[in-house]
């Protein structure tokens, strides 16, 4: 038992450092020079120079959102994984991603950011990840128990309904407006608004914290429901709480951020592999390797072909993906 | 009496609005670009001293090309662009809002010019830039010949007969120009009706296209597509445009850029497909 304390606290550790070391090297690097040695006198004295603002006004918030949007999705990925079973689920299937979407779509053809101002589109498209999350929720819950496995198979529906309503929209919207919709299904962590940085931020950290408390019913329930209840899980609850907190995770994500794919889905099939099914290390290590995940992800796309800046979707999906089957043909390991 | 102290107050804003136009404009040294036409602008007011940054879609004039850039049209470089210190940043209606917003949230000046929806906004942009850029004469110039141009092209083809014309921007879904663009000007300063003029957006269905029955179809190059959508359009042996072998394919750079100039070297162009 002690050993395996170390261990984690090892892990725990090592993701820790590679959680910095990346975020220094975001922070190092783009298309302005910075020498190593001018930083720490800028960080005293630079204030209102140049470099002092690409430092801490553009890369900064920057790694500040992939920190939170990372950890958050690969959070809300290994709850959906463990509470489904099904290694396949990540935060997008179930539709919210969709919703979020939808929302945002709606708000720019009636153009409600021009009225409300920039900030409303983050509403809206939580507006719409709500809405999704309060369907599926009434549907799936039968006779005061919420079906799993007709939760994702409606989330897979919603999620196909979503995104059709997002063509529907598509094709009959002005030219201008196509672009607004487009760039924001893209994805990106460019994000203009401090507050929000900062809210987004403390709500991912919120929710990892939040989801310690379900980490023994998490073991639990990977061994099936009715083991869980007689393991003396209060299954119903457990199972209604872990989907609101995974689903409030992604909306937030998806609402700030945009569509930023693949993390959700991988991080968890990594840490899995590396350090093993308990959900107590598992939870955590998965926070950090995926806020680490989306920043390298991120200042890859903005520093590759530089003067230019690829969405951050582009890098996630090549990246992560190929390293993904790469460690699968190699290792044989167990999904 | 009351008319001297209108007089003195007219004179004052004059000179006060004067002063400040100068001020304002001397002010603004370095210019950064967002879009392809407005690159293309500031070239015809000769002020690309003050360029300092523009987008690698702003290939025209070829000297524009060796400029600093600062990312796409659609995906900027905002690190790129604060190191360039600029006074101005023109922005168009492909820039993202997002990005507009950290501009300013840095303290950048940032003007967006939405895309002109017809010639006489295209006109009045020009104009506004000239004013920006210290350049208001010359720009003034510019536009009257244009128009003056424009004007007797348009007195010319009046009394032609009308030809009725698809204009193909886009391929799968096949999509047009409707009156809410420039383009749409085109059309009709020529001498030629656009099938698609009411439409409510730029799609557009071939079964459309073969119930209205165009002279002319025009393909703005979109590269060996281009040529292909000809090849597809030839099978439909009863459309006009096909039987007299009238199916042409046009430059989308010169097509889509919406410069006074260009405009009217596009027309130009466009009276003789229409009319020969």
């Amino acid at each position: 038992m002690r050993s395996k304390i170390i261990r984690w606290i090892i892990w725990v550790g090592i993701l820790v450092g590679f959680l910095l070391i990346i975020s220094i090297f975001s922070l190092f690097v783009g298309s302005t020079y910075i020498p190593f040695k001018k930083i720490i006198s800028l960080i005293f004295t630079g204030k209102g120079s140049i470099e002092y603002s690409v430092l801490f006004d553009i890369r900064l918030p920057r790694i500040l959102l992939g920190f939170a949007i990372g950890g958050a999705l690969s959070l809300a990925g290994v709850i959906l994984q463990g509470l489904f079973r099904n290694s396949l689920v990540e935060p997008y299937t179930l539709g919210i991603s969709g919703g979020a979407a939808l929302g945002v779509c709606l708000n720019i053809i009636l153009q409600l950011d021009r009225n409300l101002g920039i900030l409303s589109l983050p509403v809206c498209g939580f507006l719409g990840a709500v809405l999704i999350i309060l369907i599926l929720y009434s549907l799936s819950i039968k006779k005061g128990i919420l079906k799993i496995q007709e939760l994702l198979l409606m989330g897979v529906m919603l999620s196909f309904i979503s995104s059709s309503l997002i063509m529907l929209i598509m094709s009959i919207s002005r030219t201008e407006d196509l672009h607004g919709i487009v760039f924001w299904i893209m994805g990106s962590l460019e994000e203009p608004n401090w507050s929000l940085i900062k809210a987004i931020v403390s709500i991912s950290l919120l929710g990892l914290v939040f989801s310690y408390l379900f980490c023994h019913a998490l073991n639990a329930l990977s061994l099936g429901e009715e083991e869980a209840l007689h393991l003396g899980i209060n299954v119903e609850i457990t199972k209604r709480l872990l989907f609101i907190l995974a689903s409030l995770l992604t909306g937030f994500s998806v609402s700030i951020a945009g569509i930023i794919g693949f993390v959700g889905l991988a991080v968890p099939h990594f840490m899995r592999n590396l350090v093993g099914q308990d959900h107590r290390i598992l939870l955590i290590s998965s926070f950090l390797s995926g806020a680490g995940f989306l920043i390298l992800c991120d200042t890859l796309a903005r520093t590759i072909i530089l003067p230019l800046e690829l969405p951050v979707g582009v890098i996630t999906g090549i990246l992560g993906g190929s390293i993904f089957i790469y460690i699968i043909s190699k290792k044989q390991i167990k999904l | 009496m009351k008319r001297y102290i209108i007089l003195s107050i007219l004179s004052l804003i004059i000179l006060f609005g004067n002063f400040k136009f100068t001020l304002s404009s001397s002010f603004l040294q370095r210019i950064i670009s967002l879009g392809p036409y407005i690159t293309e602008e500031i070239y015809l007011l000769g002020a690309q001293d003050k360029l300092v940054g523009c987008t690698i879609y702003c290939q025209r004039p070829s000297e524009a090309q060796k400029k600093e850039k600062v990312g796409t049209v659609i995906q900027i470089n905002i690190e790129k662009i604060l190191t360039l210190k600029p006074d101005l940043v023109i922005a168009t209606s492909l820039t993202q809002k997002k990005d507009i917003e950290k501009l300013k949230n840095l303290g950048i000046r940032v003007i967006k010019f939405s895309s002109p929806k017809n010639f006489f906004e295209i006109c009045s942009q020009f104009l506004e830039l000239g004013k920006i850029l210290g350049k208001y004469g010359l720009a003034k110039k510019i536009v009257q010949e244009v128009k003056d141009k424009v004007l007797e092209i348009k007195r010319k083809t009046k009394n032609l007969a009308k030809v009725k014309v698809f204009v193909e921007v886009g391929t799968n879904p096949l999509f047009t120009i409707t009156k809410d663009s420039f383009l749409n000007d085109f059309i009709e300063f020529s001498g030629g009706i656009n099938i698609a003029k009411d439409a409510k957006t730029g799609i557009y269905s071939r079964e459309a296209v073969l119930k209205e029955n165009p002279d002319v179809i025009i393909i703005a190059t979109m590269g060996i597509i281009a040529d292909k959508e000809k090849i597809i359009w030839g099978k439909y042996k009863n459309l006009e445009a096909v039987k007299n072998n009238r199916i042409y394919i046009m430059d989308a750079y010169k097509l889509c850029s919406p410069t006074p100039v260009s405009f009217l070297e596009t027309l130009e162009e466009l009276v003789k497909i229409l009319h020969k």
